[in-house]
Formats: structure tokens, sequence, C-alpha cells
């Protein structure tokens, strides 16, 4: 199961495929790819297709006017091939289409990660990996966690600040005006108190005896086995083997230069 | 490196991380509405890039209000990755952009040893991150696939946004923030106080 | 009932010494905020702190363990030695490992997200084997009645609920010296009687020392060795055996403003007792509620509530930590929305009202007194609802200088209102809502953390505008206040109104008592007790 896999090595094994699909600028590749992490995360994680598919058709459609607008913009070592159509000073090219979609494709494949990883981690693990593994130091990761420990009170620190200036008589504003001065009169004490929050906490990691020594013990103890290794290597390799396969098959383009 | 670090500034730096990263992620959402709406005009391009300044604001209200070396590029960091944890539709790939902006800002205060945080060094941080974020967008998000013009052109915005939006907006906020009375216990804070009892 | 002490202090060991401690926030010239104190802890003992609100109490404890002056930038003078070495010769953090410490605001305590990791980032900081962590925190959980609770976020408990986390993990860093910051302020009476025995117990077991800050202090004296008292003024003035100081010193710390223990005081209950049961002046309706239900993730927090206040009356809603009190509260507010049901303010649908409108006729005041806060001083806090209302200058500064005089808040009115001590931000937040003479006036525990002194005032202030016709509701887990003046009582449990009625009545009812986790108050116990043949040691557990 995904879900199981040591998180700090699950970042290192999505980053790897989610940088060196950068600089592939055909269709084949990233499509290939897409189909193979979608795949791969329905058949190893309890994730629900309903839920999945709700996080990631709002991108489908990012990823179309992005398409849309690298079509029109494409530069002339890209714009290779027929003109399709013209409108306006557009000149539309096969090869302008060719490199939007597969921009499209590529930033849906980097959603498809994404979503791989953030729907089986527990960001506290993946924190604490960060420094069983990874040697990242106590001070820090704690730290961190600390200020991260912030973001799912920071929509009840938002409800707070707003229910208190609903007792204090302010209604809720109106129109675009009276919303911009509303961001004005939350975004400083919002930050105000995130400041007041981080001192208060800092002292109480103190008073709790941390020292920020990285003997310590762990109650939640990580470590990578043949398990870890083995989703590393699927995902790595399964994108060498993409790009094997589109390089013999000729679709391989690496910054407009065709393989 | 961490030595050298209070806890509480280190806690303080993640959480302008976390706060920061859900500001970028609007702003993405903004973003890409400026851009649809530009469109119609030939100018979908410059969307992201006229706001892109907003995207190096953290390293620069960190480096500002902590003053210690490495919280430009931990806290663009720390806001990149979290933005990734929270749901980005940029992708993993965005903690390693994040991670080059960083560097972008950080490079600037360590030329000047970290002493001199004056409104022209943090522009050019800004403007500095602007580079290097350009730099790698060049490889990463396709920049290379536009036209020479209007890869000078869009530089340009960029950078002049990074000075800007992160430069003088991250000072700006910083020192409102400062007149709060909570960064007592940081360097900014120290520095406001100094002026007040001199002024006193 | 006071401890009396028979051991000898000068043969113990001290675990703590200061010498000559002073400390200020600001750099000032004159007296300092902490004057010039000394004292000893001694190895196993049971100290008592007293003194007014904003005396230094909170500054003091955490001068002990050395986390003062650099974690608020203060200036401090004198030394502390902890088993003979001075503090500033630990390592940091090492000293931390051995005192313990309850922070006074519940709130700001915690670094993890969930109970289990905030419990169990404890023990990894004292390098318990990994092994024996889950016993623990299953044991510990049990011990403060928490056991349901093990994987919730932190920021989804009551308040009370929060305190309890915050001893729990505490107590399982073992330490030498536990330092308890008015640790039972948010806790309903039984949880507060089970803490304190559950402390008393280990303290006796492990043979730690304990030093306590509270300004109710019945149920601490029964097992108190050593009682210091802080003046107004930062000096110490009473240090030794309670029974000693109660008996001594007792008119001098009356002065000073500091609850004594009801034992040895004529109690005032009978001074209100008539008020109380006066039948209503007042038959209008001010706020009725039918069928209210309410759910938070899911879960049912409040499950058909039906009530209805009158005009000028003073109704108390208690029940145990995590019943539902403080969502009550907000729904009448009209700051939470109701699931289902309908709340009417004044024969007016809730939804109807305008806000500002509403706000005008409606005071709200938090558990926590720092979401009340918006603005960055004492003075514009006071000020902002009656700008709002376009009070004039002149009878602003006025009735600003009123309040702050009747809060004791005068010296305060430039600081920033988060850095005032707990009970200021309590007053200051309760004064913010007494600028104008309002309809409804909602308290969610108003007198948690206030010494004798500052009680009285707000308890005569707010009779004022009851009898002014103001409808007064307090969520409060202080049976005495219930007792002393409250008309009707409203007991939550589980989300049900399963009481309401005159305290009198409630008070009888034993059975109910228990199931909702309250206690008598002191008058009845009392009462109780001298039926039950005078001298014998009393029941805590009643
Ligand atoms: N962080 C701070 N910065 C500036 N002044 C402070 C700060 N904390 C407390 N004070 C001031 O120092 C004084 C003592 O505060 P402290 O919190 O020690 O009082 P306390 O005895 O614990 O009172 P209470 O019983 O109300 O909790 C108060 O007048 C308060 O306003
Ligand atoms: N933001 C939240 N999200 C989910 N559940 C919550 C939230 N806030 C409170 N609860 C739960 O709702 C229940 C009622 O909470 P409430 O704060 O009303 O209790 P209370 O009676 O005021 O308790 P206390 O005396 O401890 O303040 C509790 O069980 C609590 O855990
Ligand atoms: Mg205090
Ligand atoms: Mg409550």
């Amino acid at each position: 199961m995904i879900s199981s896999v040591n998180p700090a090595l699950k970042m290192v094994a999505i980053l790897i495929p989610g940088v060196l699909l950068s600089f592939s600028f055909d269709i084949f590749t990233p499509l290939i790819y897409l189909i193979f992490v979608v795949a791969f995360t329905f058949m190893f994680s309890k994730i629900s297709i309903k839920k999945w598919l709700l996080l990631f058709s709002p991108f489908v459609f990012l990823a179309i006017g992005f398409a849309w607008m690298t079509v029109l913009y494409t530069s002339d070592s890209f714009a290779g091939g027929r003109v399709l159509f013209e409108f306006w000073w557009f000149e539309v090219t096969t090869g302008g289409v060719m490199v939007g979609i597969s921009l499209a494709l590529r930033s849906l494949c980097f959603v498809a990660l994404s979503l791989m990883f953030i729907l089986t981690t527990d960001s506290t693990k993946f924190m604490l990996s960060l420094m069983q593994q990874f040697k990242l130091p106590p001070k820090l990761t704690y730290g961190i966690l600390a200020g991260y420990r912030f973001l799912p009170t920071f929509k009840h620190e938002f409800e707070v600040l707003r229910q208190a200036h609903r007792i204090r008589g302010i209604g809720r504003a109106k129109g675009l005006k009276g919303r911009i001065h509303q961001f004005r009169r939350y975004a400083i004490p919002l930050m105000a108190n995130a400041i007041r929050k981080a001192e208060r906490v800092a002292i109480a990691m103190e008073s709790k005896g941390f020292t920020g020594e990285t003997d310590r013990t762990h109650y939640h103890q990580m470590s990578i086995g043949r398990k870890d290794w083995a989703f590393f290597t699927s995902i790595v390799g399964a994108f060498c083997l993409v790009i094997i396969a589109s390089y013999q098959l000729g679709y391989l383009n690496i910054f407009g230069v065709q393989f | 490196m961490m030595r050298q670090w209070k806890l509480k500034e280190i806690v303080l730096m993640s959480i302008f991380g976390v706060v920061f990263a859900v500001i970028y992620l609007m702003f993405y959402f903004f973003g890409q509405g400026l851009r649809n709406f530009l469109t119609p005009f030939g100018l979908a391009p410059f969307g992201y890039e006229v706001i892109f300044g907003i995207w190096f604001i953290v390293s620069i209200i960190a480096a500002y209000v902590i003053r210690k070396r490495g919280a430009a590029f931990w806290s663009e960091l720390i806001a990149g990755t979290v933005q990734v944890l929270i749901g980005s539709p940029a992708g993993p790939q965005l903690i390693i952009s994040a991670a080059i902006q960083g560097l972008g800002a950080e490079v600037v205060f360590l030329a000047t040893r970290y002493r001199n945080f004056s409104l022209y060094v943090l522009m050019m941080a800004g403007m500095s991150a602007a580079v290097f974020s350009y730099a790698w967008g060049w490889f990463q998000s396709g920049l290379a696939a536009l036209t020479p013009g209007l890869i000078i052109a869009t530089l340009t915005v960029r950078v002049i946004s990074g000075a800007l939006l992160a430069g003088l907006l991250g000072k700006y906020i910083s020192d409102q923030l400062a007149q709060t009375g909570v960064l007592r216990g940081y360097a900014l804070g120290k520095e406001w106080e100094e002026k007040r009892d001199k002024s006193a | 009932m006071i401890n009396q002490p028979d051991l000898n202090r000068q043969q113990l060991e001290p675990l703590i010494r200061v010498e000559n401690l002073s400390f200020d926030y600001e750099k000032k010239a004159g007296s300092s905020l902490i004057d010039d104190v000394s004292f000893s802890l001694l190895q196993g003992e049971v100290t008592l702190l007293l003194g007014a609100s904003g005396s230094g109490k909170s500054t003091i404890s955490l001068c002990l363990n050395g986390l003062y002056p650099e974690a608020v930038e203060g200036y401090k003078k004198g030394d502390v030695f902890f088993r003979g070495r001075e503090i500033r010769q630990f390592e940091k953090g090492e000293l931390n490992q051995k005192i313990g410490i309850v922070f006074q605001d519940p709130e700001s305590q915690f670094c993890m997200m969930t109970v289990e990791n905030e419990l169990a980032f404890t023990m990894e900081n004292i390098r318990i084997p990994q092994k024996d962590m889950s016993s623990k925190i299953d044991r510990i959980l049990e011990a403060v009645g928490l056991k349901d609770f093990q994987k919730r976020p932190i920021h989804q408990l009551s308040g009370g609920q929060k305190q309890k986390v915050a001893l729990a993990s505490v107590l399982l860093l073992e330490p030498e010296l536990l330092i308890l910051d008015e640790p039972t302020a948010n806790l309903d009476p039984v949880s507060s009687m089970e803490f304190i025995k559950l402390v008393s117990e280990l303290q006796k077991e492990r043979g730690m020392s304990v030093f306590v800050i509270e300004h109710q202090l019945d149920d601490w004296v029964l097992f108190t060795d050593h009682v210091l008292a802080l003046s107004q003024e930062g000096k110490l003035i009473a240090d030794g055996r309670p029974d000693l100081v109660f008996k001594e010193q007792l008119a001098m710390l009356g002065a000073e403003g500091i609850h004594l223990p009801k034992d040895i005081t004529k109690f005032p209950a009978e001074k209100h007792k008539r008020l109380a049961d006066k039948a209503p002046r007042f038959l209008e309706r001010t706020i009725s509620i039918s069928h209210l239900s309410f759910k938070r993730k899911g879960n049912v927090i409040l499950d058909e509530i039906d009530l209805a206040l009158h005009k000028g009356e003073f109704v108390a809603i208690v029940g145990e930590n995590g019943a539902g009190k403080s969502t009550l509260l907000q729904l009448m507010a009209g700051i939470l929305t109701p699931y289902k049901g309908k709340i009417d303010f004044l024969n007016k649908s809730l939804k109807q009202w305008r806000e500002q409108e509403l706000r005008q006729k409606m005071g709200f005041v938090f558990q926590n007194p720092e979401h009340q806060f918006i603005t960055d001083t004492v003075y514009d806090e006071l000020a902002f609802g009656m700008k709002l209302n376009g009070t004039g200058e002149r009878k602003m500064k006025a009735r600003i200088d009123v309040l702050l005089d009747h809060f004791q808040l005068q010296n305060h009115q430039w600081s920033n209102p988060f850095s005032i001590s707990g009970g200021q931000k309590r007053r200051l937040s309760v004064a913010t809502m007494l600028d104008e003479t309002p309809e409804l006036l909602l308290f969610d525990e108003p007198t948690f953390g206030q010494d004798a002194k500052t009680t009285e005032e707000l308890m005569t202030i707010i009779l004022e505008l009851k009898e002014q016709g103001t409808t007064v509701v307090f969520v409060t887990h202080d049976m005495d206040l219930v007792d002393q003046y409250c008309e009707r009582t409203f007991v939550l449990d589980s989300g049900r109104i399963v009481f309401h009625g005159h305290p009198e009545k409630l008070w009888k009812n034993e059975e109910l008592l228990h199931t909702a986790r309250l206690r008598q108050p002191y008058r009845i116990r009392k009462q109780n007790l001298k039926q039950q043949k005078a001298g014998e040691t009393y029941d805590l557990v009643r």
C-alpha cells in the first residue's frame, strides 16, 4: 500500500519524475506516464475514485487553459509543422498544438503525482521521516511541525477573528471595496496572532524539555525497508521505461529536439 | 547551520511559511483568472508575470524580521512544500522552484553579510529571486518555448514585480507587524524599539 | 480544614532557592514589577502562591524554570538556584525536564496537532523508550478522563478539555517540581476536584514538589505545606505555614484583595441570597429558543434545546467540560448558525437582525478572552464599540475612565491586550461589553482567574445592569457564584438540558449533580456537614 511507504522516500520518488518530466515536450511521454500514475494510485491505495475525481477534475480545466495559451505563443523553434489556422495575429501550427497538449498532459502528471502523495501521507509522519531518515535537525523538524500545526487552525483562527468583529458590531463586508477593506483589517491581526502563537509555542516546547538534541526516542518509528524501495523503483523505473519506449518509438522530444 | 537559531525564530519562520503558502495558493488561482482576462488582449503570458513577485515575499519578510542566515531560503522552501501538501496544482516540482527562488533572495542577503536590510537590499533580493526563478522556469515550465521578444518582456515584468510585490510590499507588511509590538523578541522588533527609545 | 504541616521546614533540603529576584518587562526606573523577592521551595512540599490579579504570580513561575527573561525579552536581577546550582548554569532544556509547568492560558501550550502526538512529544524529549509510550498514554488519558480523545486534533476540544491535555502532558514529564498556574480555572467542579486529588496522590507517591498558583484555593489548602503571597507592588508579604499565615495575616491578605479560605472567613452568601430568591420583576421575554440542534463534524453537540429567558433575569448554564455550554452561548449570540431550530431575540428572529443593531442590544464574552481582542491597546479595545456607535469624544473618555477604574486597568491602558496578565485579560474582555446597557449579556466563564476584590467589583456592575432590566447569562463552573446570584439554572449534559429551575432545587438533587459532574456550593456542604455532626473529616467528592 502506498500509505505505508516511508513518506520522505515517497517524496523523493515522486520528485524525480516530477522534475524530469519538465524536459519533455512530446505528447507520448507524459500521456503514458499519466496513465501509469493513475493506475498505480488506484491499484495500491484505498482512495475513493469519486474523491480523486473531485480533486482532479478542476485541474483538467486549468491544464486546457494552459495548453491554449502555449499554443498561441509558441516560439519558432517549437512551432514547426503545418499552419492549421490563423486569427488576429496568431498563427496556430501543428508543432504549437503538440507542445500545448504536451504541457497540459505534463501538468496533469504533476497533479496526479501530488494527489498520490497527499492523499496517502500524514504530514506529521512526513516531517518525522525527514528527521529520522534524512537527518533534518530536530529543531528544524519540530519547529516546522509547530508552524504547520497552525494550518488547520488557520481557518478556525479566521473564524474566531470574524466572530470577534461581529460581536463588536462589524458586519460582513459587502461589495468589492468592502471586501478589500475587510481583508486589510483582518490580515495584520491574523498574522500578528500567528506570530504570538509562534512565540508561545516555542516557549511551550522548551518548557516540555525539548532541547533540539538528536538524541531522542521516537513514538512513530519511521524506517525504510524493502517495500519502500519497491515503491521507489516502480515509480522511477516506470518513468525510465516510458522514456525508453518513447525514444524507441521516435516520439521523444527534449527541448524541441526530436530524438 | 541551525545552531545560532533560537527555537522561536524557527517556529516563526515556519509559521510565515505556512501563512504564505495559503496566500500563494490563492494568488495562483487569482493569476489564472488574470490570465484568462488578459487572453483576449493577447497579453496572456503576462497574467502571471505581473503578480509573480508575490511568490518571493515570504523570503523577504522572514529575512527582514529574523535576520539570520538561511531565513530567506528556508521560509520559501517551507512555503513551497506546504503548498504541495495542501494540494497545489503546480505539483511536487514546486518544492524545487521554491528552493531556487529562496536561494535567489538568499544570495543578496549573503552578499551583504546579513548586515544591511534597507529597502534597497530588500528590493534587490526580490529581483534576484525573480531572475533565479526565471532561469529555472526556462527549463521547467516551458518558458523556452516562448518567442524571444516575449521572453525579454516577461522577464522584465517579473523582475519589476519582484522588486515591488516582494521587496516593497514585504517591507511594508513587516513594518506594519512590528508596529503592533508582536515582533519584540525578534531582530526587526528590537530595531524598532531602539529607534523609539532614541526618539523618545 | 487548613493543613497543619508538622514538619520542621529547616530540616528539608531546598529544591529551589530564589534570592533577591527582581523582574521587569520593560526597562524602567523605580521599583520593579517583581521587587526583590526571596524564598525557598522545599523538596516534597506543596507551596501555594497567592496574590491579587496582576501582582506577578505567573511571571515568577516562569522565572523559576529559566524560560524568562529570554523568552519575553525581560530584565531580571537576582538568582534562582535549583538544587544549589544557579539555573543559568544548566544546559538549555535540561532544567525544563526537571521542572514541569502548566501555563495559565490553556490554548497556547501545545505544539503538536493531536492529543496523542502532543503527549508523545513530551515523552520523546525525556527519552522514554518507545515500547512504554502507548501504555503511558492510555493510563494518563484515563486519569484525566480523556480516553476517547486520543486521536482528536487539539483545536477541536473544549476549553476544559484542552486544560486537561496540558495537565496530562506535564504529568508525563514526571518532573521534580510541578508548577501549576491556575490549572483548574476551566475545569468543571468534579474534574477540578479529581485533578487536585490526582496531584496530591502523585505528589505523595513520587515525593515531588508542587508550586500552585490559584485564586480558588479551598480545595488546595487541605494539603498545602507552605504559603507565599505577593503584594500588588510585587513584594513578598507572606511566607510560612498555611495555618499560621491565615491566622496571623488574614486581614492583610484580605486587604490585598486575595481570596481567603472559606472555612475561616464569614461567607458572604447571605448578602445576595435574598436577591436570588426574588421572583422576576419583568415578564417580557428577552430570548427564546425552540428545538435547537447543532452539529459539528457530524457529531451532535446540542440536541433539541428549548429555553426562554426574561428581562432582568440572572441565569446560569452549568455542566461538565464538553457538554456544549460554549456552543449554546455562541448560538444565542448568533455567531454560530443552528443546524435546526429557532432563536428569537426580542420577539424577532435572530436572522432578521441587522448586525450593528443586534450588537448594541447584546453583549457576548468569549471563554478565551484573547478571542475578543481586535485592537492594539487596552484603551482602543474599550473605545472600539463606542466609536462605532458614534459616542462623543468627551463622553467616551469619561466612560472609559470609569471602566478602567472599576476593572483596575488604569496602569495598563496603553498596553497591548495580549500582553497583560491572565486575569487582566479576562476583565478587559468583560469590560469591552459594558460600554452600554444592553438587553442581553452572555458571559462565558467571566470570573475565572479573578481575585476576590475584582470578582466583587464585577458582580456589583452586573447586578446594577440587571436592576435596569438586562438579562444576564453566565456559563460558569463556580457553584458558589451560582448559589449566590442566580435565579435560575440550566444544567446541560451531553447536549441536552436535563434540569432547569431554582439552584436550591438543584443542590438537593444529588443524582443529577453526580451525572452532570457538578458539586454543591460551599454553603450547602457546610450545612450538611453540620448536620452530620461537627468535626469529622468531610468528604471531598461531594
Ligand atoms: N508579556 C508581557 N509583557 C508586558 N507586560 C506583561 C507581560 N505579561 C504580564 N505583564 C504585566 O505584568 C504584570 C504581572 O503579570 P502576571 O501575569 O505575572 O500577573 P499574575 O499575578 O499572574 O496575574 P493573574 O492572576 O491575573 O494571572 C501585569 O501587570 C501584566 O500586565
Ligand atoms: N471546533 C470544533 N470542532 C469540533 N468539535 C468541537 C469544536 N469545538 C468544540 N468541539 C466539541 O464540542 C463539544 C462541546 O464543546 P463546548 O466548547 O461547547 O463545551 P463546553 O461545555 O463549553 O466545555 P468547557 O466547560 O470545557 O468549556 C466538545 O465535546 C468539544 O470537543
Ligand atoms: Mg497569571
Ligand atoms: Mg466552554
